[in-house]
């Protein structure tokens, strides 16, 4: 603030060098006095202008101080608003955290948009799945219910057979033979013999009932599997069967020990037929062989009955096992064609198979299996 | 010959009936037959009601011949009341009937039937059938004691 005394000096030391920009220097050299005069008029002006120039320089100062402080001031305000930016700065990064975050919801939520469809999908499959199970249940249940109705109108209709169907042919027999008995005399021997065939003719058709009703009972009798002796109950029916036919001579092999895990009731009803057969059809044989034995077939375990009687043409082979066909006269062989039809209905039941070998004159061999799992009683002796 | 054992025939086919009764007939059978056509006159007999109402209740059959397949009351159910009361559950029940399906066997055995006969179609076999019935149940069975009302 004071006033540079040198700067002042050496405008008073050199006045060649003074200050050019006054326009005074002329007027020095016309009077000494006046010039002094105006010197020191010069220095005082000189000197107000530097007490005029510290209080600008002061002012000036000021400003700088003002300016200064106003620095400080900005430098603050830079400082906040450096602040602010680092504030606006970490918002941003927040935001953008937050952006990804809602990025990563909306993907999790896409996901689970894209779970929930196939949720959906499954759900909607299962539920169809359901439904076509709840239907193929139903459809089940009914063709359980229809089979269980068909039973019983099959059972009705059984008892029906077995009563209604025989009550008159007992009534045609038995006034026939009232007739015979008590009016024979007014008859002569063509009538006698009408009177006869009549009541064969109710008598084979007795025969045709019972074996029918057998024919459906082997149907609907339930299966009770057990281990049976197979070889017993085949000497047993050939022991009767001798029986009812003392005169017959016949040779029966057959081995130790055949047994099965089968319905007893069931295959000795076979086993009857089967035998049966083997025994009519081998009666005009002077030597008559039966046999009763087990083969295996492709490895299966397989039962055999096998005779040197009449045998059958092989080209009929496929009729053998229906109902009511017949491969012989029945003036040479009787019978009502219904046994190999049950025989082969009791083995299919079980799950077996049934087939038979034959020739003309040579005898014939029935061939018969039941399911390997059955045969338990083979295995866990 | 035994005029006083009457045989009760529960039948409702006429022609049945009449080839029953010449059976036991041709047999030598010659008591008295009672024939009942349907259930509920079986045991109108049996128990003096209906058409029997007043019925001497001390003379009761020797043996009941009963059909199954009945108009009305079937023979089962005729069998059931008949073992279910006193006056009659010792009485001996033949069932005489076509009918040769297991359940029926079952269920008349079950019941207390003494006898399951078949009628055979040869009426020579149905003969014979009457004859050992005849003889079995008129002349060879003791009957129960008589009970004292």
């Amino acid at each position: 603030m004071s006033i540079p005394k040198t700067a002042l000096k050496e405008s008073g030391g050199t006045p060649n060098a003074g200050p050019r920009g006054l326009g005074l220097t002329p007027e020095f050299a016309v009077d000494p006095f006046a010039a002094e005069n105006s010197q020191r008029a010069l220095l005082n002006i000189l000197e107000d202008f530097a007490a005029e120039k510290s209080g600008l320089e002061r002012g000036q100062r000021a400003v700088f101080n003002i300016l200064e402080d106003f620095d400080a001031e900005k430098a603050g305000m830079e400082g906040a608003q450096r602040a602010v930016l680092n504030i606006l700065d970490d918002f941003s990064e927040e935001k953008s955290r937050l952006e990804e975050t809602q990025r990563a919801v909306l993907n999790i939520l896409d996901d689970f948009e894209t779970g929930k469809n196939r949720v959906e999908q499954a759900n909607q499959q299962l539920k169809s799945e359901v439904e076509e199970r709840k239907r193929a249940e139903e459809r089940t249940l009914r063709v359980n219910r229809e089979v269980v109705a068909a039973n019983k109108e099959l059972e009705a209709f059984s008892y029906s057979v077995s009563h209604d169907l025989r009550s008159p042919l007992r009534g045609i027999d038995g006034f026939s033979l009232a007739l015979l008995e008590e009016y024979g005399d007014k008859l002569d021997e063509e009538g006698k013999d009408y009177l006869r065939r009549v009541r064969a003719g109710t008598q084979r058709m007795g025969i045709l009932i019972d074996d029918l009703l057998s024919l459906s009972r082997v149907t609907r009798l339930e299966i009770r599997l057990g281990r049976t002796n197979l070889g017993i109950i085949a000497r047993n029916i050939l022991a009767e069967l001798q029986k009812l036919d003392p005169e017959r001579r016949v040779e029966f092999r057959t081995e130790e020990g055949i047994e099965a895990f089968t319905d007893s009731h069931l295959i000795t009803i076979a086993l009857e037929n089967l035998l049966g057969n083997a025994w009519k059809f081998t009666s005009k044989q002077e030597s008559a062989l039966i046999e009763f034995g087990t083969t295996r077939c492709d490895g299966e375990l397989t039962f055999y009955v096998r005779d040197n009687g009449a045998g059958f043409d092989p080209a009929y082979a496929h009729q053998l096992f229906g109902a009511f066909q017949r491969l012989h006269d029945k003036d040479d062989f009787p019978g009502t064609g219904v046994g190999l039809a049950t025989v082969q209905r009791i083995i299919h039941r079980q799950g077996g198979r049934i087939w038979a070998e034959s020739a003309v004159d040579q005898g014939a061999t029935f061939y018969f299996t039941l399911p390997e799992t059955t045969h338990g009683g083979l295995n866990d002796a | 010959m035994m005029p006083d054992k009457i045989i009760l025939l529960v039948e409702d086919n006429a022609d049945d009936e009449k080839l029953t009764i010449r059976a036991l007939r041709k047999n030598n059978i010659a008591n008295e037959v009672v024939v009942a056509r349907n259930g509920v006159e079986a045991l109108d007999f049996l128990f003096g009601t209906g058409d029997y109402a007043g019925r001497n209740l001390s003379v009761m059959p020797q043996v009941v011949l009963l059909d199954l397949k009945l108009p009305k009351l079937d023979g089962l159910e005729v069998l059931r009341r008949v073992r279910a009361d006193d006056r009659t559950k010792l009485l001996p029940i033949v069932i005489l009937t076509s009918s040769n399906e297991e359940a029926d066997r079952i269920h008349g055995y079950g019941l207390g039937a003494n006898s399951y006969v078949r009628k055979p179609v040869d009426f020579n076999q149905f003969s014979e059938a009457a004859c050992q019935l005849g003889l079995y149940w008129l002349v060879l069975n003791e009957s129960p004691p008589a009970r004292r009302a």
